[in-house]
């Protein structure tokens, strides 16, 4: 009985009409999957390397002052958890990851269904539409600062705000950064959201279209249902990426003015970076993943739904 | 799974079942043993153990430049005018003593977090690196920077030209501590040899001010009354800049500089117990004028303005004047440099009321990477660069101030004909300019604290119950 690998014979495996058979030893071919996949296994070794790390060292006392640290059990947990700022950053961070990715969503959702319709200006705005997701969002930081700056910034100067109007005080710097964030990633809804919509089935459209329904109709009934995979895809991605903002908000305000734009990454950052305190920084960010895992799971878990609700209304 | 024996077709069968998941947990495993690896080697061996042993009593002999010929180093740098008047220079070091020198440059706004990590990271990646005082504070005790007292003392490793007395006695002090609570500036190890350094002093548009027939103010209440005046945000015109965004280095020039001048301290020490001042009656009423003074009259975003923003401003002629580091605002008045070049002055800025002209310093100082394995190159890259010759060559081009009394007095002087004020601003106030904070190894973490506060207080907070949470928190913090 000849022996098959993968349901080929061996001469197949080896042979393309090309000469003799040459056998590949069973060895090779039973090793050959364990390689193929040791690149996954390496990265996801060095993840959980330094994601293991990072929790270690939430208990222990380890800060640049304290470099020889020693365990202290649950103390970093109690000190975060215990601090109104924590609970200050974690309600800036939910404010922001809800307004962003609402407003990015309702945003790119519409410019989408703008840019269905095959127009020249259309495909202008298409091409032209992804360039803010070319800038490093600190690069798009440093530029919103400029243009924020009351003083000479373009953006008073064109609206005729005067020297008087801040963008970035107390009252107004947390608007001020969702806006630069949905500048930034709104066009990223947007393609994805259109790059949906192209791949859905032109015929319930036509049959409805046959049956006389009207615009918005056959858009509530049946592009939105099916779409809404994408969008939902677009929001995971968006609102998981709002949870752990840093970047831009960081070079627009570093948090302030005093602490009302300070979300968990930056308190993270200030904890690790700034005080040098390593361990209640790295507790920070642990907390922080946990937020993200649960809030990731639960959509994930929305996001099966809506495909599997999708795939009736497509059918 | 594929399960061979030996068949008819003579192909090599594995015996025993190797599973991928078998794979996966040897992996795994193997993986087990660099974590803990890691673990002992990034926690456990902390303290002074990184290459810490002072390498100044290894070098013996006679002092030769030459004598690490072929060498190379790595100096980590922030793009900054004492840099860039250097970086000329650096091949004139190459010559005298054959040390190839690899300069890296990393964004000031990112300087100092690229360097803690580094230092923090223990692998000696560069040998030298630019610092400011207080970062020794919080460098020192974990032992990441080298003593440089034995390598100055050492005179087979020092030239007998270098004279390190030369150097201002109040920027040599301000990088020596002893790391201990209670201990003044001036004690213990020389952790950094200072470079260029800055008084906090008061830059105007002389032009303006020329035209207007105004007198420079020489009380605090006479100087906001005067910015009040300059101040028309109509014309998009303000009296006074100076920093106000969430960072210690708002806390550091200006407001330390005048909050010393009206009689405040930040701490007062009681043996080896601190006791946060920065609630004390003259703090609070002076805090409280400074942030009305940035309301009335200063940037309208001052809590995002740094020093580039400030004299950016003053470079503009949207700012009068500039309260600040002069080495901030000297660039601003170089032909072209800006649109008000040619037009600016300085003073000392407002006295106290006792006539104080007590002035907070920044010095850019050059250390040595304790975990570097290059040493003796490194000191001979710091000696060389803290020298007498290479510092005169370098204030022809943007280094301003040299940290050197013959430097200063030699070749700086003839560069400051076109800096009215300058000169005499800075003999009037180098007496008594020092570091005017308690040194703490907290420093970063608590005065970056007593900038949020004074944003909190611009932002409407009452300056009284917040400076006193403020002290309360920040005594909590110094003690622990």
């Amino acid at each position: 009985m000849a022996t098959t690998v993968g349901g080929r014979t061996p001469s197949q495996e080896t042979s393309r009409g090309r000469g003799p058979v040459r056998r590949v030893p069973a060895w090779r071919r039973g090793l050959r999957p364990y390689l193929l996949s040791v690149p996954a296994v390496l990265l996801i070794i060095g993840i959980l390397y330094a994601f293991f790390y990072g929790v270690y060292y939430t208990v222990l006392n380890y800060a640049a002052t304290n470099p020889a640290p020693t365990f202290v059990g649950l103390d970093n947990y109690r000190s975060v958890l215990g601090d109104p700022l924590f609970w200050r950053s974690a309600g800036t961070t939910l404010l922001y990851a809800v307004a962003a990715t609402g407003l990015e969503t309702v945003l790119g959702v519409a410019i989408a269904l703008l840019l269905n319709r095959s127009t020249l200006i259309g495909k202008t705005f298409e091409r032209l539409l992804i360039l803010p997701l070319m800038i490093a969002p600190v690069i798009a930081g440093v530029i919103w600062k400029l243009m924020f700056n009351p003083q000479f910034g373009v953006l008073n100067h064109v609206l005729g705000l005067g020297s008087t109007f801040d963008w970035l005080s107390k009252d107004r710097a947390l608007a001020s950064t969702i806006l630069v964030d949905v500048w930034i990633y709104t066009p990223f809804v947007a393609i994805l959201v259109l790059a949906g919509i192209r791949s859905l089935p032109k015929e319930p459209f036509e049959a409805s279209d046959v049956d006389g329904a009207n615009w918005f109709y056959m858009f509530r009934r049946l592009m939105l249902p099916m779409m809404w995979p994408y969008i939902l895809v677009a929001v995971i991605f968006r609102f998981m990426d709002c949870l752990k903002v840093f970047d831009a908000v960081y070079v627009l305000t570093a948090g302030g003015p005093g602490v009302a734009t300070t979300t968990l990454q930056i308190g993270a950052f200030e904890d690790s970076i700034t005080n040098l305190n390593y361990s209640r920084g790295s507790t920070y960010m642990f907390l922080l993943w946990i937020i993200v895992f649960i809030t990731a799971r639960y959509l994930v878990s929305v996001l099966g739904k809506a495909q599997r609700r999708a795939a009736g209304a497509g059918a | 799974m594929n399960e061979f024996t030996r068949s008819e077709s003579g192909l090599h069968v594995p015996k025993k079942k190797v599973t991928r998941r078998s794979m996966l947990a040897a992996m795994g495993g193997a993986a087990t043993v660099p974590m803990l690896y890691g673990c002992g080697v990034g926690t456990g061996g902390g303290g002074n153990d990184a290459g810490s042993a002072n390498g100044a009593g290894e070098v013996t002999g006679s002092f030769d430049w030459k004598a690490l010929k072929g060498q190379s180093i790595k100096i980590l740098q922030t793009p900054h005018p004492y840099q860039q008047a250097f970086q000329p220079l650096l091949k004139e070091f190459t010559e005298l003593t054959g040390i190839e020198v690899q300069a890296d440059l990393v964004a000031e706004a990112d300087y100092f977090t690229k360097l803690n990590t580094e230092l923090a990271g223990k692998t000696g990646a560069h040998d030298v690196f630019m610092t400011g005082a207080y970062f020794i504070w919080q460098y020192g005790p974990p032992g990441w920077m080298e003593d440089l007292k034995p390598w100055i003392e050492n005179s087979a490793a020092t030239s007998d030209e270098y004279d390190f007395e030369d150097i201002y006695e109040g920027l040599r002090t301000s990088t020596r501590w002893d790391f201990e609570k209670g201990s003044e500036l001036g004690t213990g190890g020389q952790w950094a040899i200072p470079w260029g350094f800055e008084t906090n002093v008061v830059a105007y548009n002389k032009k303006e001010f020329d035209a207007r027939g105004i007198a420079l103010p020489d009380t605090f209440d006479d100087f906001i009354q005067l910015a009040n005046d300059l101040t028309d945000r109509s014309q998009n015109r303000y009296g006074v800049a100076f920093r106000g965004s969430k960072s210690w280095a708002t806390i550091h020039p200006g407001f330390m500089t005048q909050f010393t001048r009206e009689g405040a301290k930040d701490y007062t020490a009681d043996g080896k117990t601190y006791t946060a001042a920065m609630n004390s009656d003259k703090a609070v009423d002076f805090t409280k004028k400074w942030v009305d003074l940035a309301k009335s009259a200063g940037p309208t975003s001052w809590t995002t303005y740094d020093y580039p923003q400030c004299t950016g401003d003053l470079g503009n002629g949207n700012a009068m004047m500039v309260y600040d580091a002069d080495s901030a605002t000297y660039p601003k008045q170089k032909a072209g440099a800006s649109a008000q070049a040619g037009n600016l002055a300085w003073y000392p800025g407002p006295a106290g009321p006792d006539g104080s002209y007590a002035t907070n310093l920044w010095t850019w100082s050059l250390a040595m990477n304790a975990a570097s394995k290059k040493k003796q190159a490194a000191w001979l890259f710091i000696q060389w660069a803290t020298g007498k010759e290479a510092m005169n060559k370098a204030t022809a081009s943007t280094f301003a101030d040299p940290v050197r009394a013959s430097v200063f007095d030699g070749s700086f002087k003839q560069t400051l004909g076109d800096f009215p004020g300058y000169l005499e601003t800075f003999e009037k106030v180098i007496d008594s300019t020092k570091i005017q904070f308690t040194p703490q190894t907290k420093f970063f973490e608590t005065t970056e604290d007593w900038a949020v506060a004074l944003q909190d207080i611009y932002s409407g907070a009452d300056a009284k119950s917040r400076l006193d949470e403020l002290a309360k928190a920040n005594t909590t913090k110094i003690n622990a």
